[in-house]
């Protein structure tokens, strides 16, 4: 386990490297950033783009960081579809959380702290469930605390709702310590105006 | 570390390393002298030594590991496991610092340093005391023979003479190729390439050769420590049917996986494992004297009361694998007991919800049934009750099974959502 920890930190901090050295990041300007076809979300602030150096997530989500993604990071599900997830599947013996349409809300929450699991963060615990909404639609906001492997404190914050049989997913994680705090409010802007 | 460029084996260096291999037959069981000397309690090593430099790399493991998140804190369990350790070990108790980590894997490891590990996952999987006495005296057995270090230079060994090897093989060729190239023979070029795609196949035989050679010694240790470590247990007082047990449960686990990979995986023998078959475990820890058993029910029992109040938590884990299958052979297991039903019949709801395959819908309800039944029941069994209920279409069971989840759960974070579905099923 130890080796596999070591090994993949070492590819990520490659990639970083690669991604910092060769300007391959892309920075995402204030405004309205498209959420799937139909829904969009409003930055208050310059992000960057750090999905490239994330090759774990799917697809449909994008990750924004203001400070690098152990900083912050701001994880955009842009509609995922029944069996689809938050993490690409990296093989067969080993499947990741997926969504399903006929989810209860409760399940919703299940998913994405499972999904926070399987990213590698720990001892996934969840406060303040509370509804939201996402356009039309009816969401649910909840808050996280966690772990990384080697013991930060991680806070959280996540906004999901289905809308068109997709989900949506808007999932804040931070160190507990200065950063989380530091970015909260362009979180909350963002989620905010997520429709 | 010292390694060498490697290269697909080509067809023809696997065939014939397969063939030499094969017919040299593994190493057998107990192939160690029957005297094993063990290493003396509190040694330290040289300074500067390989050891040492082990040492310091453990220290840092242990280091790592006091500040993990997946370090368990309950001292009640770090002592039973700790006491289980200083059963099986007396001679290392004073020196061996022991850790439970909440990871959903069969694992235990005892570190050079006296740094031991041990996971929630063997926990679980363990049936009785005795069967992780068993696991935790393979690991003592490791570390009484210090394993690490020998196999530390063994390896080194191997690969420096496989280096020297590789480098003959490459040094041999190129003199060839300039030979053949001075010689100006018509098919020169031919040859030539004759001669690199032979280096080649010699190369990769020599990598091969090397990896098995590493494999089998690691193999050889596994099924030292094996013994020594069910000698450990049944000297200690534990029943002899331990070890088999141990190995026995895991081939059953495996093959209740989800998982065709899994299921196969101990079944392949193969000169690259770095462990036995568990098949052939059994089979060497019979000729020792131990015997296949179903675990004793009042050993069962007592174990239990250990592991007790990790029980639920330790399976939400086991979850996470998303193996249900494999979570659901645990769970039939954990049930022979006769104990605990109210959280296991939650959590084999949970792995039906969650597998979601075909006819998994009315287990599920069923499990959630039943485990509302038993007073230990989390009280989210209610609300999972009540969901299963609302979608097999029976809304005045789903209401009274959601209703008894806010009466037992008043001040619960999601009362809102489950009052929202009490409506729901209510009509209104």
């Amino acid at each position: 386990m130890k080796t596999i920890s070591t090994a993949s930190a070492f590819v990520l901090l490659a990639l970083s490297l690669i991604g910092c050295g060769g300007g391959t990041l892309d920075g995402v300007s204030p405004g309205p950033m498209a959420m799937g076809d139909k829904h969009h979300l409003t930055l208050t602030r310059r992000w960057a783009d750090v999905s490239p150096i994330l090759p774990q997530r799917s697809k449909k989500v994008r990750v924004l960081s203001v400070d690098g993604p152990w900083l912050n990071r701001v994880y955009v599900a842009r509609g995922l579809q029944p069996g689809e997830g938050m993490l690409k599947r990296q093989d067969k013996e080993h499947p990741v959380p997926s969504f399903h349409a006929d989810m209860a809300p409760t399940e919703l929450v299940e998913f994405a702290t499972d999904s926070v699991s399987a990213m590698g963060y720990m001892r996934v615990e969840t406060s303040k469930l509370r509804p939201a909404r996402f356009g039309a639609a009816d969401g649910l906001r909840f808050d996280l605390a966690a772990k990384t492997e080697s013991g930060l404190e991680v806070q959280g914050t996540a906004q999901m709702a289905v809308a068109g049989k997709k989900l949506y997913v808007i999932l804040y994680l931070a160190p507990a310590e200065h950063y989380y705090a530091a970015t909260l409010p362009d979180v909350e802007e963002m989620m905010r105006s997520a429709s | 570390m010292i390694g060498w460029p490697y290269r697909a084996p080509r067809l023809f260096g696997a065939f014939v390393l397969t063939a030499v291999l094969a017919s040299a037959g593994p190493p057998a069981w107990a192939a160690a002298p029957a005297d094993l000397e063990l290493r003396p309690p509190n040694l330290k090593p040289a300074p500067k030594s390989v050891e040492a430099g082990m040492w310091d790399d453990s220290d840092r493991a242990e280091a790592h590991t006091r500040i993990a998140a997946e370090l368990d804190t309950d001292p009640a369990l770090q002592a039973y496991v700790r006491g289980v350790f200083c059963k099986i070990a007396a001679d290392y108790c004073g020196e061996a610092r022991v850790y439970v980590l909440d990871r959903p894997f069969l694992n235990a490891t005892c570190f050079p340093n006296g740094y031991v590990e041990v996971w929630s996952g063997l926990l679980l999987r363990a049936q009785t005391e005795g069967q992780l006495a068993y696991v935790v005296g393979h690991e003592v057995s490791h570390f009484a023979r210090n394993h690490s270090l020998s196999k530390w230079n063994h390896d080194k060994t191997t690969r420096d003479v496989a280096t020297v090897l590789t480098v003959g093989v490459q040094a041999g060729a190129m003199f060839g190729m300039v030979k053949v190239a001075q010689s100006g023979a018509p098919n020169s070029r031919q040859m030539i390439d004759d001669i690199s795609d032979m280096a080649q196949n010699l190369n990769d035989l020599i990598y091969l050769g090397a990896m098995a050679h590493i494999m089998a010694y690691s193999r050889e240790h596994e099924n030292e420590a094996d013994r020594l470590g069910f000698q450990r247990a049944v000297a200690a007082g534990y029943e002899k049917s331990t070890g088999p047990d141990m190995w026995t449960g895991t081939i059953a686990e495996s093959r209740a996986s989800d998982f065709a990979a899994v299921r196969k995986a101990d079944v392949r023998a193969s000169i690259y494992r770095t462990h036995p078959l568990d098949q052939d475990r059994i089979d060497a820890l019979k000729a020792q004297g131990g015997v296949v058993a179903a675990p004793d029910i009042d050993a069962r029992k007592r174990y239990r009361a250990a592991i007790r109040g990790h029980l639920g938590s330790w399976l939400k884990d086991d979850l996470r694998r998303r193996d249900d299958g494999q979570t659901l052979f645990l769970i039939d297991r954990l049930s022979e007991v006769g104990e605990d039903f109210g959280v296991l019949q939650f959590y084999r709801g949970e792995a039906y919800r969650q597998r979601r395959h075909d006819g998994d819908a009315p287990l599920a309800l069923a499990a959630y049934k039943t485990a509302v039944g038993y007073p230990d029941a989390p009280v989210a069994a209610w609300r999972e009750l009540g969901e299963a209920l609302r979608r097999a279409g029976d809304k005045p069971a789903a209401a009274e099974a959601f209703e008894t989840y806010l009466a037992k759960a008043p001040d619960a974070e999601d009362r809102w959502l489950v009052e929202a579905s009490l409506k729901t099923v209510k009509g209104a």
